[in-house]
């Protein structure tokens, strides 16, 4: 019983650290700074930012 | 083009369609296998949850199959809903998503591969372990632990392989779907193995293993499911409709206060019963401060989609998605307000809360599931969609029957919730009360069913060789044909400048 608390305990801490960790590690890495175009990396020069992506199919229409 | 065998980022220089291409094609045998999987595992859910929603209203149906009583049927249904369905679709999705958004070939295709066959392996281990009655009866965690080898080491690689895409990553920035994905990866575990150690390893009794076990059966839905969906639909509905999130800012709030909040609200699930006060309240205030998520996710995915509603009619991406989107919302609303200590003493321990329930499941999650799949399967089959018919039988089977069923059972439980707080009316009569409601349940049940079946013959087309019906593919070249289609308007249109 003691052994399953401690593996439990031990697991939360170091669960609960890598996830401090890696919030630091990204605000560092500077993963909030541009937040502007990060919302724009799903688009690129092929499927650019007004090109609607998804049809019925047989159903499109230009 | 040049790409890695392993986990690399394609090299060379090639055009955005061309990445995407390879990309997609990387991934093409485990997404489809994991999507067949996780629509067979529905169906068998369905089919299960149909049989123990017949016998509440007609208790004599199959009685004499004790393989096939209430108790053993019934948790067959949920767990092959949570763990056939959800966690097979829900890990496609985190595959195929994390690749495209890294934009990197996806990483250790066969280890996958052999993984994605053991976890359903170990999910029909389990199946057959409960229909033999050798269910552990701890809520969501009803599989034998002699299953749980099968459904955890397969779980290893999807980590291993989502950490490899993301530390290979194209981009510098990690997009919102991203956050909720890397979550899921590292909270999933976390929570199988404690609760699994709090429970059926039987580290704690009596009323903390209850704790341990609604924290776990909340936090599944909400720290599993959840995150995956919202992942899918912050992707697909940008995506679709051409259009960046409405507010980037507020969709990272939303993820951090999910992953601060949401933990915490599991005990509210036993209010009523004989806990310490203080926890019960910690769920509820857990619960009340899930609003900022649920408010934040609301306000982005409407005003994404706000001027491109009429884009329902001609997407069947977008009706999923944006079904799914509404849904979490109302669900998870009703979901807060459900913890209440006031709302409890009507609708706990009633019909109410398997409508919300379904609501979240059906009317939430699923939707996003099929959403993704509508959208990836003919850029990874290179194939369309066969029947646009089905798609649409599809989409209405599944907003009618989750309508149909959150309706009917959470009308019933507010009634049923009224009637048993008075002591003057017989329990019997109140059961008879509620059959109406439980036959409308089983009709939402096969409505819903229907919808899989035209699915399934959809996915069984788009899968195996046939004559295509449409000439022209959803979007499968679409960058291309846009292209030679603009040039032509270009060539026929004298420009303005």
């Amino acid at each position: 019983m003691f052994g399953v608390f401690i593996f439990i305990w031990s697991f939360a801490l170091i669960s609960g650290t890598v996830m401090v960790w890696l919030l630091a590690w990204a605000i560092r890495r500077g993963e909030f700074r541009d937040l502007r175009s990060g919302a724009r990396m799903i688009f690129d020069k092929d499927e650019p930012i007004g090109l609607v992506t998804d049809h019925f199919p047989g159903e499109r229409k230009w | 083009m040049v790409a890695d065998t392993k986990a690399g980022v394609v090299k060379g220089a090639p055009s955005d369609y061309e990445f995407r291409v390879e990309v997609d094609r990387s991934s093409k045998q485990v997404i489809v296998l994991y999507w067949a999987a996780a629509l067979f595992w529905l169906t068998v859910a369905s089919i299960a949850g149909i049989i123990s929603s017949i016998k509440l209203h007609n208790p004599g149906f199959l009685g004499g199959i004790e393989w096939l009583t209430f108790g053993r049927v019934r948790a067959v249904h949920w767990d092959t809903a949570i763990y056939g369905f959800g966690g097979v679709a829900a890990s496609g999705t985190l595959l195929w998503l994390q690749a495209r958004l890294c934009q990197v070939r996806m990483p250790y295709t066969k280890l996958l591969i052999a993984g994605g066959l053991v976890f359903n392996v170990g999910i029909l281990v389990g199946v057959v372990g409960i229909l033999m009655g050798q269910s552990t009866g701890v809520e969501t965690l009803e599989f034998p632990l002699y299953a749980m080898p099968f459904l955890v080491v397969p779980y290893v690689f999807i980590v291993i392989a989502n950490f490899t895409m993301y530390f290979k990553k194209k981009s510098s920035h990690t997009y919102v779907s991203q956050w909720y994905l890397m979550a899921v990866t590292v909270w999933f575990p976390v929570l199988v193995l404690s609760a699994e150690a709090c429970t059926n390893l039987g580290a704690v009794d009596g009323v903390a293993q209850a704790i341990a076990n609604w924290w776990y059966g909340h936090n599944v839905v909400g720290l599993f499911a959840t995150p995956t969906g919202i992942a899918a639909a912050y992707y697909l509905i940008p995506k679709v409709i051409g259009k960046p999130i409405h507010s980037y800012h507020l969709s990272l709030l939303g993820f951090w206060s999910n992953a601060i909040f949401y933990n915490w609200a599991g005990t509210h699930h036993l209010t009523g019963g004989p806990l310490p006060a203080w926890t019960i309240t910690l769920g509820v205030v857990g619960s009340m401060m899930m609003f900022i998520p649920v408010i934040t996710i609301g306000i982005n995915h409407h005003m994404t989609m706000l001027g491109s509603f009429h884009l329902l009619k001609t997407s069947p991406t977008l009706r999923f998605a944006v079904m799914g989107s509404m849904l979490y919302t109302v669900s998870s609303f009703q979901g807060a307000l459900e913890a209440l200590r006031s709302h409890q003493e009507i609708t706990h321990f009633t019909h109410y809360t398997i409508g919300h329930v379904h609501l979240g499941m059906y009317g939430f999650f699923a939707p996003l599931m099929f959403a993704m799949m509508y959208y990836a399967m003919p850029r990874l089959m290179n194939r369309e969609w066969s029947s646009a018919r089905l798609i649409r039988i599809h989409f209405w089977c599944t907003l009618v029957g989750t309508l149909l069923y959150g309706g009917a059972m959470c009308y019933a439980g507010i009634r049923q919730g009224m009637m048993m707080n008075d002591p003057s009316i017989p329990f019997l009569n109140i059961v008879q009360w509620t059959i109406p409601f439980l036959m409308s349940r089983t009709l939402a049940g096969l409505i819903l069913l229907s919808g899989t079946v035209a699915f399934l013959i959809n996915f069984v087309r788009i899968v195996t060789p046939h004559k295509l019906t449409w000439a022209t593919p959803t979007m499968l070249d679409s960058d291309r044909d846009w292209k030679q289609i603009l040039e032509a308007e270009k060539e026929a249109k004298p420009q303005h400048e």
